[in-house]
């Protein structure tokens, strides 16, 4: 993923900035947030690329996420000094405060034939069950309506390899699909 | 033939054999093959997910004790809690007690301080380690793909180092679907390995997947125990007979009232035998989206269905003496509880009346579904029976342990 390898260092860059501005010990949610709002948006609508949004995402999924990256389950170099003092009431408090926020398409551009066949092979691995009819998610299931195109593309492939920790039943349903099945599907994402 | 139709032979075999890789590379290495279900056929709710699993702990006087309901003479209290996602259940020969769980990627040491439990987490950042056995000081971990063994674990549980890697030897598929793992060892001494069917419903190579295995301690000897397996996630020996009783759970999305779920027996000399999947499920249904002549010939039957979607997870046939004699050599089977499923079900634990190939399934610990509501309190997952013959039942959704007593619970007992 060559886009991964540009920003890499850039992102692991951030990390240890708002590591060193982190060290002043207990905060409040919107410092915490300030943080975050550096690489994942200040409304939780992330701009940069292949940075996840995080508005409008189930309030049990980011705790989730964030514990199993606290634990070195979920293996995100970039996220891993920022996650590693994180308190339980830090989780919940930052889950809360992003769940609440208003998702926002990237306006990234969508294109519609891929949105097409996006939407033909959402049907036959059956996204919906799971990421429910609106594409919001609930619970433990990530909202991928409106993310990043290009966030959904790489998460595709990192599941479609198998990246430790990854979900048991993402690894069935990503099962043989080619490099234009994840774009298609990324791009059916994003423009619900 | 000369040399140069020879070698354009030569060449064409080798283009032949290239295909055929190419068609066996079509699923990736790691990956499951493509689900077969149908699910608008099974007029199920398309939006049923499975559960979501609290990565925090749920507070002792949040735990749901004053829903559970016992048969008469029986009390349940908690026995440790504050270990989110704890299942699995293994002691050392020194008391600890090793949790092991599956998201969560922790393996959990509980011991007893000044009269306490206290539990640690003793591993963390694995892929679902569900997997844990003891033996001879050592603790052998099964993550999904990982085989590590930690020696004199229970002197090292501030410190573990670093495992000896069975990893090679062991050398299970690396597919991730439905191979979280159980294992245990046998009365025989050899290391059994559950080695589940990767996809919901699919055709699975038999020589790899859908099985139960069993090996040396340090990985050497495989042999397949029993194939034709979907997912089996708890097994346990009879204690007069000693042949291996195993739950095994249904296929999803082929309707809210099965195929059920079944606790199976490998008869004696009859190891290797085939339970059916993906042809055949249940006491003889076959497959609504992969059909094939007499799915079910030469099938081993279940000894009983355990409920449509019911999840029966760990299996434990008691042989301790706190009980009234009439639990000896019975199946305690906790059932996790259903999510492909309207109206949920399970979410208890009940018990198998063995007689001979077949069993009665009986209700033994339940509340912790509410019919009216449709809504679960608690998960149970593993069965422990302690030294002193109290059941311990591992609640995964509440990161609790309960332990079920007996009269006064201090009763004398023979363990096994």
């Amino acid at each position: 993923m060559p886009m991964f390898a540009v920003w890499r260092p850039l992102l692991i860059g951030l990390a240890v900035a708002t590591l060193s501005i982190s060290g002043a010990g207990a905060q409040g949610v919107p410092e915490r947030a300030k943080l975050c709002a550096t690489c994942h948006g200040e409304d939780g609508n992330s701009r940069m690329p292949n940075i996840p949004s995080l508005a409008g995402q189930p309030e049990f999924f980011i705790i989730n996420q964030l514990f199993l990256m606290r634990e070195g389950v979920r293996k995100v170099e970039a996220m891993a000094a920022v996650v590693k003092d994180l308190k339980d009431d830090d989780l919940q408090a930052l889950a809360k405060h992003y769940a609440a926020l208003p998702a926002k398409g990237s306006g990234e551009p969508i294109d519609q034939a891929l949105v097409q066949r996006g939407g033909e092979l959402a049907a036959m691995r059956r996204c919906v069950s799971c990421h429910q009819s609106s594409f919001a998610g609930a619970d433990q299931i990530p909202r991928i309506a409106k993310q990043r195109v290009d966030y959904l593309i790489a998460a595709l492939k990192a599941l479609r390899t198998g990246r430790p920790g990854s979900d048991t039943l993402m690894s069935a349903a990503v099962a043989g699909l080619s490099d234009a099945d994840l774009a298609a599907l990324a791009h059916f994402a994003a423009s619900r | 033939m000369n040399s140069i139709t020879r070698s354009m032979l030569g060449a064409a075999a080798v283009m032949v054999a290239m295909g055929l890789a190419t068609a066996q590379a079509q699923t990736p290495p790691g990956l499951s093959p493509l689900d077969r279900s149908n699910p608008s056929a099974s007029g199920q709710d398309g939006n049923l997910r499975p559960h979501p699993l609290p990565p925090l702990p749920t507070a002792v006087d949040k735990l749901p004790l004053d829903k559970i309901k016992l048969p008469s003479g029986f009390k349940v209290e908690v026995w440790s809690s504050g270990h989110p996602g704890a299942r699995t259940m293994v002691m050392g020969s020194k008391g600890t007690m090793f949790m092991g769980t599956r998201t969560l990627g922790r393996v959990y040491a509980i011991t007893e301080k000044d009269g306490k439990r206290e539990p640690k987490v003793l591993l963390q950042g694995l892929t679902q380690p569900n997997g844990l056995a003891f033996r001879d000081g050592a603790l052998y971990v099964f993550a999904i793909n990982r085989v590590l063994r930690y020696d004199n674990i229970e002197d090292k549980l501030d410190n573990p180092g670093e495992p000896v890697e069975l990893t090679e030897k062991y050398n299970l598929p690396d597919t991730i679907h439905h191979n979280w793992k159980y294992v245990a060892f046998g009365p025989d001494g050899k290391m059994y390995v559950q080695v589940g069917s990767n996809c919901n419903i699919c055709e699975v190579n038999p020589g790899t997947h859908g099985q139960i295995r069993r090996y040396n301690a340090d990985g050497s000897g495989q042999e397949i125990v029993a194939r034709g397996i979907r997912n089996t996630v708890g097994f346990d020996w009879h204690p007069v007979t000693k042949e291996l009783w195993f739950t095994d759970n249904g296929r999803d999305w082929a309707g809210n009232d099965g195929p059920q779920d079944e606790l199976n027996r490998i008869p004696r000399n009859q190891e290797g035998a085939n339970f059916g999947f993906p042809y055949c499920h249940a006491d003889g249904i076959p497959d609504p989206d992969i059909k094939r002549p007499n799915p079910c010939a030469g099938v081993i039957m279940p000894a009983a269905l355990t409920g449509p979607h019911a999840a029966g997870l760990g299996i434990k046939f008691y042989t301790g003496s706190m009980f009234p004699r009439q639990y000896r050599n019975v199946a305690f089977i906790a059932r996790h509880g259903s999510w492909n499923r309207e109206k949920k079900f399970g979410y208890d634990v009940v018990m198998a009346r063995v007689n001979g190939a077949r069993a009665t399934i009986e209700p033994f610990l339940t509340g912790l579904l509410d019919n009216a509501k449709n809504e679960f309190y608690g998960r149970p997952a593993y069965l422990f029976q302690m030294p002193d013959g109290a059941l311990l039942v591992s609640d995964e959704q509440n990161g609790a342990v309960y332990r079920i007593s007996y009269g006064n619970g201090n009763r004398v007992s023979s363990t096994r």
